[in-house]
Protein backbone atom coordinates (compact mmCIF):
# COMPACT_ATOMS: atom_id res chain seq x y z
CA UNK A 1 0.00 0.00 0.00
CA UNK A 2 0.92 3.70 -0.98
CA UNK A 3 1.41 5.89 1.57
CA UNK A 4 0.31 8.61 -0.03
CA UNK A 5 -1.92 8.32 -3.46
CA UNK A 6 -3.01 11.47 -5.32
CA UNK A 7 -5.52 10.49 -7.61
CA UNK A 8 -6.76 13.55 -10.50
CA UNK A 9 -6.86 16.16 -7.96
CA UNK A 10 -7.73 19.50 -9.26
CA UNK A 11 -8.02 22.43 -7.04
CA UNK A 12 -10.21 26.16 -8.94
CA UNK A 13 -9.60 29.51 -6.45
CA UNK A 14 -12.35 31.70 -8.11
CA UNK A 15 -10.82 32.44 -12.32
CA UNK A 16 -7.45 30.52 -11.11
CA UNK A 17 -6.88 27.10 -11.45
CA UNK A 18 -4.67 25.97 -9.32
CA UNK A 19 -4.00 22.26 -9.84
CA UNK A 20 -5.18 20.30 -12.88
CA UNK A 21 -6.11 16.67 -12.44
CA UNK A 22 -2.47 16.23 -10.72
CA UNK A 23 -1.65 12.22 -9.87
CA UNK A 24 1.14 10.74 -8.13
CA UNK A 25 1.64 7.61 -5.42
CA UNK A 26 4.63 8.06 -2.39
CA UNK A 27 5.94 5.02 -0.96
CA UNK A 28 6.42 4.16 2.99
CA UNK A 29 9.75 5.29 4.27
CA UNK A 30 10.70 7.42 0.74
CA UNK A 31 11.67 11.17 0.28
CA UNK A 32 9.94 12.84 -2.47
CA UNK A 33 10.88 16.18 -3.59
CA UNK A 34 7.72 17.78 -5.33
CA UNK A 35 9.75 20.45 -7.38
CA UNK A 36 8.48 23.31 -9.40
CA UNK A 37 8.41 27.08 -9.82
CA UNK A 38 6.64 29.40 -7.46
CA UNK A 39 3.09 29.10 -8.08
CA UNK A 40 3.04 25.81 -9.94
CA UNK A 41 0.75 24.27 -7.07
CA UNK A 42 3.10 22.74 -4.93
CA UNK A 43 1.61 24.63 -1.56
CA UNK A 44 -2.02 23.41 -2.26
CA UNK A 45 -1.12 20.23 -3.08
CA UNK A 46 0.19 20.07 0.42
CA UNK A 47 -2.81 21.37 1.90
CA UNK A 48 -5.23 19.34 0.18
CA UNK A 49 -3.01 16.16 0.89
CA UNK A 50 -3.87 17.25 4.77
CA UNK A 51 -7.18 18.16 4.36
CA UNK A 52 -6.81 21.26 5.01
CA UNK A 53 -8.00 22.48 1.79
CA UNK A 54 -10.64 20.92 -0.46
CA UNK A 55 -10.11 19.69 -3.54
CA UNK A 56 -12.51 20.40 -7.08
CA UNK A 57 -11.86 16.88 -8.19
CA UNK A 58 -10.31 13.96 -7.87
CA UNK A 59 -9.08 11.70 -4.27
CA UNK A 60 -6.44 11.31 -1.97
CA UNK A 61 -5.59 8.71 0.27
CA UNK A 62 -3.01 9.13 2.93
CA UNK A 63 -2.62 5.75 4.54
CA UNK A 64 -5.60 4.33 3.53
CA UNK A 65 -7.69 7.39 4.91
CA UNK A 66 -9.79 10.08 3.18
CA UNK A 67 -8.24 13.72 4.80
CA UNK A 68 -11.87 15.35 3.45
CA UNK A 69 -13.21 12.74 5.72
CA UNK A 70 -11.00 12.10 8.84
CA UNK A 71 -9.15 15.56 8.77
CA UNK A 72 -8.21 15.19 12.41
CA UNK A 73 -7.28 11.70 11.79
CA UNK A 74 -4.71 12.27 8.76
CA UNK A 75 -4.11 15.00 10.47
CA UNK A 76 -2.71 13.37 13.93
CA UNK A 77 -0.13 11.41 11.87
CA UNK A 78 1.13 13.96 9.69
CA UNK A 79 3.75 17.08 10.51
CA UNK A 80 3.41 19.66 7.96
CA UNK A 81 5.87 23.06 7.75
CA UNK A 82 4.82 25.84 5.24
CA UNK A 83 6.52 28.50 3.92
CA UNK A 84 5.92 30.55 7.36
CA UNK A 85 6.71 28.50 10.98
CA UNK A 86 3.59 29.16 12.25
CA UNK A 87 5.61 30.48 15.68
CA UNK A 88 3.69 32.89 17.93
CA UNK A 89 6.21 35.57 17.88
CA UNK A 90 5.18 37.27 21.10
CA UNK A 91 6.00 33.76 22.97
CA UNK A 92 9.21 32.01 23.59
CA UNK A 93 10.39 28.84 21.62
CA UNK A 94 9.98 26.64 24.43
CA UNK A 95 6.36 27.80 25.13
CA UNK A 96 5.42 27.61 21.56
CA UNK A 97 6.36 24.37 21.56
CA UNK A 98 4.70 23.90 24.95
CA UNK A 99 1.31 24.92 23.21
CA UNK A 100 1.43 22.95 20.08
CA UNK A 101 2.77 19.68 22.51
CA UNK A 102 -0.58 20.51 24.22
CA UNK A 103 -2.45 21.15 20.76
CA UNK A 104 -1.77 18.15 19.28
CA UNK A 105 -2.14 15.65 22.73
CA UNK A 106 1.57 14.81 22.96
CA UNK A 107 2.11 12.64 26.00
CA UNK A 108 5.26 13.08 28.31
CA UNK A 109 6.12 16.57 26.40
CA UNK A 110 8.14 17.97 28.51
CA UNK A 111 10.68 15.14 27.12
CA UNK A 112 9.51 15.32 23.73
CA UNK A 113 10.51 19.00 23.39
CA UNK A 114 13.94 18.87 25.42
CA UNK A 115 15.14 16.28 23.02
CA UNK A 116 13.61 18.29 20.07
CA UNK A 117 15.41 21.70 21.64
CA UNK A 118 18.47 19.17 22.04
CA UNK A 119 18.27 17.80 17.75
CA UNK A 120 17.24 21.77 16.68
CA UNK A 121 20.11 22.90 18.90
CA UNK A 122 17.94 25.58 20.23
CA UNK A 123 18.97 24.93 23.45
CA UNK A 124 20.39 28.85 24.11
CA UNK A 125 17.52 30.38 22.43
CA UNK A 126 14.17 28.31 23.55
CA UNK A 127 13.55 31.19 26.24
CA UNK A 128 13.98 33.91 24.09
CA UNK A 129 10.53 35.53 21.85
CA UNK A 130 10.32 33.93 18.44
CA UNK A 131 10.13 37.77 17.27
CA UNK A 132 13.31 37.93 17.86
CA UNK A 133 14.95 34.28 16.37
CA UNK A 134 16.82 34.75 12.57
CA UNK A 135 14.89 33.06 9.84
CA UNK A 136 16.88 30.13 10.38
CA UNK A 137 16.48 29.72 14.05
CA UNK A 138 12.70 30.11 13.07
CA UNK A 139 12.79 27.45 10.62
CA UNK A 140 14.41 24.87 12.92
CA UNK A 141 11.77 25.78 15.95
CA UNK A 142 9.25 25.11 12.92
CA UNK A 143 10.88 21.96 12.37
CA UNK A 144 10.39 20.83 15.88
CA UNK A 145 6.94 21.63 16.56
CA UNK A 146 5.89 19.67 13.55
CA UNK A 147 8.27 16.82 14.88
CA UNK A 148 6.18 16.86 18.47
CA UNK A 149 4.04 14.10 18.16
CA UNK A 150 5.97 11.89 16.09
CA UNK A 151 4.23 11.87 12.77
CA UNK A 152 4.61 9.29 10.28
CA UNK A 153 4.54 11.68 7.60
CA UNK A 154 6.19 14.92 6.77
CA UNK A 155 4.92 17.74 4.33
CA UNK A 156 7.97 20.30 4.24
CA UNK A 157 6.77 22.93 2.25
CA UNK A 158 10.33 25.03 1.00
CA UNK A 159 11.85 24.30 4.30
CA UNK A 160 15.09 25.58 2.92
CA UNK A 161 14.01 28.85 1.58
CA UNK A 162 15.36 32.35 3.13
CA UNK A 163 18.55 30.06 5.00
CA UNK A 164 22.12 30.12 4.63
CA UNK A 165 24.30 27.65 3.24
CA UNK A 166 24.89 26.10 7.20
CA UNK A 167 21.28 25.90 7.82
CA UNK A 168 20.40 24.11 4.68
CA UNK A 169 22.82 21.62 5.42
CA UNK A 170 21.19 21.42 8.83
CA UNK A 171 17.36 20.48 7.13
CA UNK A 172 18.66 18.31 5.14
CA UNK A 173 20.53 16.55 7.52
CA UNK A 174 18.14 16.63 9.76
CA UNK A 175 16.06 15.10 6.34
CA UNK A 176 17.90 12.13 6.07
CA UNK A 177 18.23 11.64 9.87
CA UNK A 178 14.36 11.39 10.30
CA UNK A 179 14.37 9.41 7.39
CA UNK A 180 16.62 7.09 7.92
CA UNK A 181 16.19 6.41 11.87
CA UNK A 182 12.83 6.94 12.51
CA UNK A 183 11.58 5.92 8.73
CA UNK A 184 9.54 8.87 8.24
CA UNK A 185 7.50 9.15 4.83
CA UNK A 186 8.86 12.52 3.80
CA UNK A 187 7.19 14.76 0.80
CA UNK A 188 9.45 18.41 0.68
CA UNK A 189 8.52 20.48 -1.80
CA UNK A 190 11.42 23.30 -3.06
CA UNK A 191 12.00 25.61 -6.46
CA UNK A 192 15.65 25.01 -5.54
CA UNK A 193 16.57 21.16 -6.98
CA UNK A 194 20.14 21.20 -6.41
CA UNK A 195 19.12 21.58 -2.94
CA UNK A 196 17.10 18.49 -2.60
CA UNK A 197 18.90 15.84 -4.87
CA UNK A 198 21.47 14.77 -1.76
CA UNK A 199 18.24 13.75 -0.20
CA UNK A 200 15.45 12.94 -2.66
CA UNK A 201 14.82 9.31 -3.98
CA UNK A 202 12.01 10.24 -6.14
CA UNK A 203 11.01 13.76 -7.83
CA UNK A 204 7.71 15.06 -9.16
CA UNK A 205 8.23 18.10 -11.23
CA UNK A 206 5.41 20.36 -11.35
CA UNK A 207 4.45 23.21 -13.58
CA UNK A 208 1.82 25.55 -13.50
CA UNK A 209 -0.74 23.55 -11.74
CA UNK A 210 0.29 20.16 -13.78
CA UNK A 211 2.54 17.10 -12.87
CA UNK A 212 4.86 17.17 -15.62
CA UNK A 213 7.36 14.64 -14.82
CA UNK A 214 8.36 11.63 -12.61
CA UNK A 215 10.50 9.43 -11.25
CA UNK A 216 14.07 8.64 -9.67
CA UNK A 217 17.01 10.90 -10.58
CA UNK A 218 18.08 8.04 -12.88
CA UNK A 219 14.78 7.19 -14.68
CA UNK A 220 14.20 11.06 -15.50
CA UNK A 221 18.12 11.30 -16.49
CA UNK A 222 17.29 8.50 -19.04
CA UNK A 223 14.13 10.12 -20.47
CA UNK A 224 15.74 13.59 -21.36
CA UNK A 225 19.46 12.83 -21.96
CA UNK A 226 18.59 11.45 -25.25
CA UNK A 227 21.49 12.84 -27.31
CA UNK A 228 24.22 14.00 -24.76
CA UNK A 229 26.73 16.02 -24.71
CA UNK A 230 30.55 14.73 -23.62
CA UNK A 231 33.73 17.29 -22.94
CA UNK A 232 36.53 15.35 -22.76
CA UNK A 233 40.16 15.85 -21.26
CA UNK A 234 42.32 13.92 -23.52
CA UNK A 235 45.46 14.34 -25.00
CA UNK A 236 45.60 12.95 -28.97
CA UNK A 237 48.93 12.70 -30.59
CA UNK A 238 47.52 12.52 -33.95
CA UNK A 239 44.52 15.68 -33.57
CA UNK A 240 40.29 15.21 -32.46
CA UNK A 241 40.11 14.71 -36.26
CA UNK A 242 41.17 11.20 -36.41
CA UNK A 243 38.07 10.20 -34.32
CA UNK A 244 35.63 8.22 -36.64
CA UNK A 245 32.22 9.44 -37.21
CA UNK A 246 32.35 12.11 -34.88
CA UNK A 247 32.88 15.87 -35.38
CA UNK A 248 33.68 17.33 -32.06
CA UNK A 249 34.06 21.21 -31.12
CA UNK A 250 37.18 21.67 -30.29
CA UNK A 251 37.94 23.57 -27.34
CA UNK A 252 41.67 23.86 -26.73
CA UNK A 253 44.45 21.05 -27.83
CA UNK A 254 43.37 18.76 -25.12
CA UNK A 255 39.78 19.66 -24.79
CA UNK A 256 37.00 18.84 -26.98
CA UNK A 257 33.05 18.33 -26.62
CA UNK A 258 31.30 15.79 -28.48
CA UNK A 259 27.62 15.84 -29.15
CA UNK A 260 26.47 12.06 -29.59
CA UNK A 261 23.30 10.66 -30.73
CA UNK A 262 22.34 8.33 -27.59
CA UNK A 263 23.68 7.11 -24.57
CA UNK A 264 25.24 4.30 -26.36
CA UNK A 265 27.55 6.29 -28.02
CA UNK A 266 28.68 7.08 -24.96
CA UNK A 267 31.35 4.03 -24.34
CA UNK A 268 32.17 3.69 -28.30
CA UNK A 269 33.71 7.10 -28.11
CA UNK A 270 35.53 6.39 -25.25
CA UNK A 271 36.74 2.85 -26.53
CA UNK A 272 38.06 5.02 -29.88
CA UNK A 273 39.62 7.72 -28.07
CA UNK A 274 42.01 5.34 -25.34
CA UNK A 275 42.85 4.06 -28.25
CA UNK A 276 44.23 6.97 -30.22
CA UNK A 277 45.84 8.73 -26.88
CA UNK A 278 45.26 9.02 -23.42
CA UNK A 279 42.05 10.45 -21.93
CA UNK A 280 42.23 11.64 -18.36
CA UNK A 281 38.45 13.55 -17.74
CA UNK A 282 34.83 12.64 -19.33
CA UNK A 283 31.93 14.65 -18.19
CA UNK A 284 28.45 14.67 -19.53
CA UNK A 285 27.00 18.36 -19.54
CA UNK A 286 23.60 18.75 -18.38
CA UNK A 287 23.39 15.68 -17.01
CA UNK A 288 22.66 17.20 -13.84
CA UNK A 289 19.08 16.99 -12.30
CA UNK A 290 19.25 20.86 -12.26
CA UNK A 291 19.61 21.11 -16.14
CA UNK A 292 17.30 18.35 -16.67
CA UNK A 293 15.06 20.44 -14.85
CA UNK A 294 15.26 23.53 -17.08
CA UNK A 295 14.73 21.07 -19.53
CA UNK A 296 11.44 19.69 -18.33
CA UNK A 297 10.53 23.69 -17.78
CA UNK A 298 11.38 24.24 -21.24
CA UNK A 299 9.56 21.23 -22.75
CA UNK A 300 6.51 22.04 -20.98
CA UNK A 301 6.43 25.80 -20.76
CA UNK A 302 4.22 26.31 -23.74
CA UNK A 303 1.25 23.71 -23.00
CA UNK B 1 -7.04 13.58 21.52
CA UNK B 2 -7.65 15.59 24.95
CA UNK B 3 -9.81 18.41 23.93
CA UNK B 4 -9.89 19.95 27.19
CA UNK B 5 -6.12 19.99 27.48
CA UNK B 6 -6.25 21.70 23.78
CA UNK B 7 -8.61 23.97 25.10
CA UNK B 8 -6.93 25.42 28.07
CA UNK B 9 -3.63 25.61 25.98
CA UNK B 10 -5.69 27.78 23.24
CA UNK B 11 -7.01 30.16 26.24
CA UNK B 12 -3.56 30.18 28.04
CA UNK B 13 -2.06 30.72 24.78
CA UNK B 14 -4.93 33.37 23.86
CA UNK B 15 -4.77 35.17 27.35
CA UNK B 16 -0.76 35.09 27.58
CA UNK B 17 -0.80 37.38 23.62
CA UNK B 18 -3.30 40.03 25.43
CA UNK B 19 -0.87 40.88 28.40
CA UNK B 20 2.10 40.56 25.86
CA UNK B 21 0.30 43.45 23.89
CA UNK B 22 -0.07 46.81 25.39
CA UNK B 23 -2.04 47.87 22.52
CA UNK B 24 -4.55 45.40 23.63
CA UNK B 25 -4.55 45.41 27.28
CA UNK B 26 -4.35 49.50 27.91
CA UNK B 27 -7.54 50.53 25.71
CA UNK B 28 -9.41 47.38 27.83
CA UNK B 29 -8.23 49.22 31.33
CA UNK B 30 -8.67 52.77 30.04
CA UNK B 31 -12.68 52.28 29.20
CA UNK B 32 -13.48 50.76 31.81
CA UNK B 33 -11.83 52.61 34.43
CA UNK B 34 -13.38 55.90 32.91
CA UNK B 35 -17.23 55.29 31.82
CA UNK B 36 -16.79 51.97 35.09
CA UNK B 37 -14.96 53.82 37.93
CA UNK B 38 -13.86 57.40 36.94
CA UNK B 39 -16.55 59.12 35.29
CA UNK B 40 -20.08 57.75 37.41
CA UNK B 41 -17.71 58.11 40.36
CA UNK B 42 -17.05 62.11 40.15
CA UNK B 43 -20.94 62.19 38.83
CA UNK B 44 -22.40 60.37 41.95
CA UNK B 45 -19.96 62.43 44.05
CA UNK B 46 -20.98 66.07 42.42
CA UNK B 47 -24.82 65.04 42.66
CA UNK B 48 -24.56 63.88 46.11
CA UNK B 49 -22.81 67.74 47.07
CA UNK B 50 -24.21 70.67 44.56
CA UNK B 51 -27.38 72.89 44.72
CA UNK B 52 -29.23 70.85 42.17
CA UNK B 53 -32.12 73.40 41.39
CA UNK B 54 -29.26 75.89 41.07
CA UNK B 55 -27.98 74.26 37.65
CA UNK B 56 -30.42 74.84 35.14
CA UNK B 57 -29.77 71.82 32.76
CA UNK B 58 -30.68 69.29 35.75
CA UNK B 59 -34.57 70.24 35.87
CA UNK B 60 -34.79 67.68 32.98
CA UNK B 61 -33.65 64.85 35.26
CA UNK B 62 -35.60 65.75 38.05
CA UNK B 63 -38.48 66.33 36.30
CA UNK B 64 -37.80 62.82 34.91
CA UNK B 65 -37.52 61.47 38.00
CA UNK B 66 -40.68 63.10 39.11
CA UNK B 67 -42.44 61.50 36.39
CA UNK B 68 -40.99 57.97 37.20
CA UNK B 69 -42.01 58.83 40.94
CA UNK B 70 -45.36 59.48 39.99
CA UNK B 71 -45.66 56.16 37.35
CA UNK B 72 -44.54 54.43 40.23
CA UNK B 73 -41.53 52.95 38.30
CA UNK B 74 -39.03 53.42 41.06
CA UNK B 75 -41.28 53.62 43.97
CA UNK B 76 -38.19 54.64 45.98
CA UNK B 77 -37.77 57.56 45.14
CA UNK B 78 -41.28 58.68 46.81
CA UNK B 79 -39.81 58.28 50.11
CA UNK B 80 -36.50 60.62 49.74
CA UNK B 81 -35.83 63.56 51.57
CA UNK B 82 -33.96 65.53 48.88
CA UNK B 83 -33.41 66.00 44.86
CA UNK B 84 -29.76 65.16 45.55
CA UNK B 85 -30.99 61.95 47.27
CA UNK B 86 -33.29 60.91 44.07
CA UNK B 87 -30.66 61.71 41.22
CA UNK B 88 -27.96 60.39 43.64
CA UNK B 89 -29.99 56.60 43.63
CA UNK B 90 -30.94 57.21 39.92
CA UNK B 91 -27.65 57.88 38.63
CA UNK B 92 -26.28 55.15 40.78
CA UNK B 93 -28.67 52.48 40.56
CA UNK B 94 -30.67 52.86 36.68
CA UNK B 95 -28.52 55.48 34.74
CA UNK B 96 -25.02 53.57 34.49
CA UNK B 97 -26.47 50.14 34.16
CA UNK B 98 -26.11 50.79 30.58
CA UNK B 99 -22.65 52.22 30.42
CA UNK B 100 -21.61 48.89 32.46
CA UNK B 101 -22.50 46.96 28.76
CA UNK B 102 -20.10 48.84 26.78
CA UNK B 103 -17.47 47.05 28.64
CA UNK B 104 -17.78 43.74 28.02
CA UNK B 105 -18.92 44.28 24.50
CA UNK B 106 -15.91 46.25 24.02
CA UNK B 107 -13.26 43.55 25.20
CA UNK B 108 -15.19 41.24 23.85
CA UNK B 109 -14.61 42.58 20.37
CA UNK B 110 -10.77 43.90 20.52
CA UNK B 111 -10.18 39.91 21.88
CA UNK B 112 -11.81 38.11 19.71
CA UNK B 113 -10.72 40.55 16.73
CA UNK B 114 -7.34 40.14 18.15
CA UNK B 115 -7.42 36.35 18.50
CA UNK B 116 -8.83 35.56 15.26
CA UNK B 117 -8.36 37.93 12.51
CA UNK B 118 -4.95 38.54 14.29
CA UNK B 119 -4.27 34.90 13.79
CA UNK B 120 -4.92 35.33 10.04
CA UNK B 121 -3.07 38.69 10.06
CA UNK B 122 0.09 37.10 11.97
CA UNK B 123 -0.06 34.20 9.77
CA UNK B 124 -0.45 31.37 12.61
CA UNK B 125 -4.16 30.61 12.05
CA UNK B 126 -2.46 27.94 9.49
CA UNK B 127 -0.41 26.56 11.67
CA UNK B 128 -3.62 25.43 14.07
CA UNK B 129 -5.37 24.23 11.15
CA UNK B 130 -2.67 21.88 10.74
CA UNK B 131 -3.33 20.23 14.33
CA UNK B 132 -5.31 17.89 15.08
CA UNK B 133 -7.21 19.88 17.23
CA UNK B 134 -11.02 19.74 16.00
CA UNK B 135 -12.97 22.53 14.53
CA UNK B 136 -15.35 22.58 17.65
CA UNK B 137 -12.49 22.32 19.95
CA UNK B 138 -10.62 25.37 18.19
CA UNK B 139 -13.93 27.79 18.19
CA UNK B 140 -14.48 26.85 21.82
CA UNK B 141 -10.99 27.92 22.87
CA UNK B 142 -11.33 30.51 21.28
CA UNK B 143 -14.81 31.86 22.38
CA UNK B 144 -13.29 31.16 25.93
CA UNK B 145 -9.91 33.26 25.57
CA UNK B 146 -12.26 36.19 24.81
CA UNK B 147 -15.24 35.23 27.01
CA UNK B 148 -13.11 34.69 30.22
CA UNK B 149 -11.27 38.01 30.54
CA UNK B 150 -14.16 40.01 28.99
CA UNK B 151 -16.21 38.79 32.31
CA UNK B 152 -13.41 39.33 34.78
CA UNK B 153 -13.09 42.62 33.28
CA UNK B 154 -16.51 43.50 33.68
CA UNK B 155 -17.50 41.79 36.94
CA UNK B 156 -14.15 43.34 38.71
CA UNK B 157 -15.11 46.55 37.32
CA UNK B 158 -18.79 46.06 38.69
CA UNK B 159 -16.96 45.48 42.30
CA UNK B 160 -15.02 48.36 42.39
CA UNK B 161 -18.03 50.45 40.96
CA UNK B 162 -20.21 49.35 43.46
CA UNK B 163 -17.60 50.20 46.34
CA UNK B 164 -17.33 53.76 45.46
CA UNK B 165 -20.96 54.13 44.93
CA UNK B 166 -21.65 52.59 49.07
CA UNK B 167 -18.83 54.76 50.16
CA UNK B 168 -20.71 57.84 48.17
CA UNK B 169 -23.84 56.77 49.05
CA UNK B 170 -23.73 55.38 53.00
CA UNK B 171 -23.38 58.72 54.02
CA UNK B 172 -27.00 60.14 52.42
CA UNK B 173 -28.47 57.09 52.92
CA UNK B 174 -27.11 55.33 56.61
CA UNK B 175 -27.58 51.92 54.21
CA UNK B 176 -25.50 49.92 51.58
CA UNK B 177 -27.68 50.54 48.77
CA UNK B 178 -25.77 48.96 45.79
CA UNK B 179 -26.33 46.64 44.23
CA UNK B 180 -30.13 46.27 43.58
CA UNK B 181 -31.71 43.30 41.59
CA UNK B 182 -31.38 45.00 38.08
CA UNK B 183 -27.78 45.07 38.61
CA UNK B 184 -27.17 41.63 40.04
CA UNK B 185 -29.19 40.59 36.87
CA UNK B 186 -27.61 42.53 34.73
CA UNK B 187 -23.75 41.61 35.80
CA UNK B 188 -24.44 38.00 36.01
CA UNK B 189 -26.90 37.55 33.19
CA UNK B 190 -26.59 39.96 30.75
CA UNK B 191 -23.34 40.55 30.65
CA UNK B 192 -22.22 37.32 29.92
CA UNK B 193 -24.86 36.43 27.36
CA UNK B 194 -23.81 39.88 26.05
CA UNK B 195 -20.23 38.96 25.47
CA UNK B 196 -21.73 35.87 24.16
CA UNK B 197 -23.25 37.07 21.51
CA UNK B 198 -20.29 39.98 20.65
CA UNK B 199 -17.77 37.11 20.83
CA UNK B 200 -19.46 35.07 18.12
CA UNK B 201 -20.51 37.67 15.88
CA UNK B 202 -17.22 38.76 15.57
CA UNK B 203 -15.87 35.09 15.32
CA UNK B 204 -17.94 35.19 11.94
CA UNK B 205 -16.86 38.31 11.16
CA UNK B 206 -13.34 37.21 11.81
CA UNK B 207 -13.46 34.47 9.93
CA UNK B 208 -14.40 36.10 7.18
CA UNK B 209 -11.91 39.00 6.96
CA UNK B 210 -9.14 38.92 6.40
CA UNK B 211 -7.03 41.31 9.07
CA UNK B 212 -7.59 42.71 12.70
CA UNK B 213 -8.35 46.51 11.81
CA UNK B 214 -11.30 45.09 9.50
CA UNK B 215 -12.54 42.74 12.48
CA UNK B 216 -12.67 45.23 14.64
CA UNK B 217 -14.03 47.64 12.63
CA UNK B 218 -17.11 45.35 11.64
CA UNK B 219 -17.42 44.31 15.03
CA UNK B 220 -18.02 48.17 16.74
CA UNK B 221 -21.18 48.04 14.70
CA UNK B 222 -22.86 45.94 17.81
CA UNK B 223 -21.98 49.20 20.05
CA UNK B 224 -24.98 51.14 18.15
CA UNK B 225 -27.85 49.07 19.72
CA UNK B 226 -26.29 49.89 23.60
CA UNK B 227 -26.11 54.00 22.29
CA UNK B 228 -29.86 53.09 22.33
CA UNK B 229 -30.35 51.54 25.87
CA UNK B 230 -27.82 54.52 26.99
CA UNK B 231 -30.28 56.91 25.87
CA UNK B 232 -33.18 55.55 26.65
CA UNK B 233 -32.44 54.91 30.59
CA UNK B 234 -30.99 58.62 30.38
CA UNK B 235 -34.19 59.92 29.03
CA UNK B 236 -36.32 57.54 31.42
CA UNK B 237 -38.16 56.40 28.70
CA UNK B 238 -36.62 52.66 28.57
CA UNK B 239 -36.29 51.83 32.03
CA UNK B 240 -35.90 48.43 32.02
CA UNK B 241 -37.43 45.74 35.14
CA UNK B 242 -35.57 43.13 36.31
CA UNK B 243 -38.11 40.68 34.07
CA UNK B 244 -37.21 42.35 30.94
CA UNK B 245 -33.62 42.05 31.85
CA UNK B 246 -34.31 38.54 32.25
CA UNK B 247 -35.36 38.37 28.99
CA UNK B 248 -32.90 40.19 26.81
CA UNK B 249 -30.53 37.86 28.89
CA UNK B 250 -32.51 35.02 27.48
CA UNK B 251 -33.18 37.10 23.82
CA UNK B 252 -29.36 37.19 23.86
CA UNK B 253 -28.81 33.32 24.69
CA UNK B 254 -31.12 32.65 21.76
CA UNK B 255 -28.84 34.35 19.67
CA UNK B 256 -25.79 32.91 20.53
CA UNK B 257 -27.11 29.42 19.37
CA UNK B 258 -27.85 30.62 16.58
CA UNK B 259 -24.64 32.46 16.10
CA UNK B 260 -23.02 29.11 17.37
CA UNK B 261 -24.82 27.48 14.62
CA UNK B 262 -23.26 29.80 11.89
CA UNK B 263 -20.04 29.98 13.03
CA UNK B 264 -19.86 25.32 12.53
CA UNK B 265 -22.04 25.93 9.53
CA UNK B 266 -19.81 28.39 7.94
CA UNK B 267 -16.46 27.71 9.28
CA UNK B 268 -15.02 24.12 8.53
CA UNK B 269 -11.15 23.75 8.45
CA UNK B 270 -10.89 24.05 4.78
CA UNK B 271 -13.14 27.30 4.56
CA UNK B 272 -11.20 28.71 7.31
CA UNK B 273 -7.85 27.77 5.24
CA UNK B 274 -9.21 28.92 1.97
CA UNK B 275 -10.33 32.37 3.55
CA UNK B 276 -6.74 32.78 3.80
CA UNK B 277 -4.86 32.01 1.45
Amino acid sequence: MYMIEVRNISKQFKVHQALNDVSFTVEQGSVTGLIGPNGSGKTTLIRIMNGVLGASGGQVSINGLDPFRETENVLAFCGTLTEQSGLYENMSGRDNLIFFAEAFGVQRAKARIDELVDLFELQEYQHRKVGTYSTGMKKRAGLARVLLHRPSILFLDEPTNGLDPDGIQMVLRIIRRLNQEEHMTILVSSHVLSQLSAVCDRYIFMEKGRKVEEGTEQEIVNRYLTSPRIEIEATIPDGWQTVIGYTPEIVSANKAIFQLQSREDIPLLLRQLTERGQVYQARITGSDLESIYFAIREAHHHE
Amino acid sequence: MNNRQAIRALVRKDIRAITASVQLWLPMLIVPLVIGIIMPGILIWTASRLELASLGNMSFLIDTLDNLTHAGQIPQLASMPTDNHRVVYYLALYMFAPLFLIIPVMASSILTANSFAGEKERKTLEGLLFTPMSMDTLFKGKVLAALIPSLLLSWITFIIYGIIANILMYPMFGAWMFPNLNWIILVLWVVPTCSLVVILLNVLISAKVRGFQEAYQLGGLVVLPLLALIAGQASGMLLISPLMLILVGAVLLLISFILLRLVTLWNSRQQLAESQI
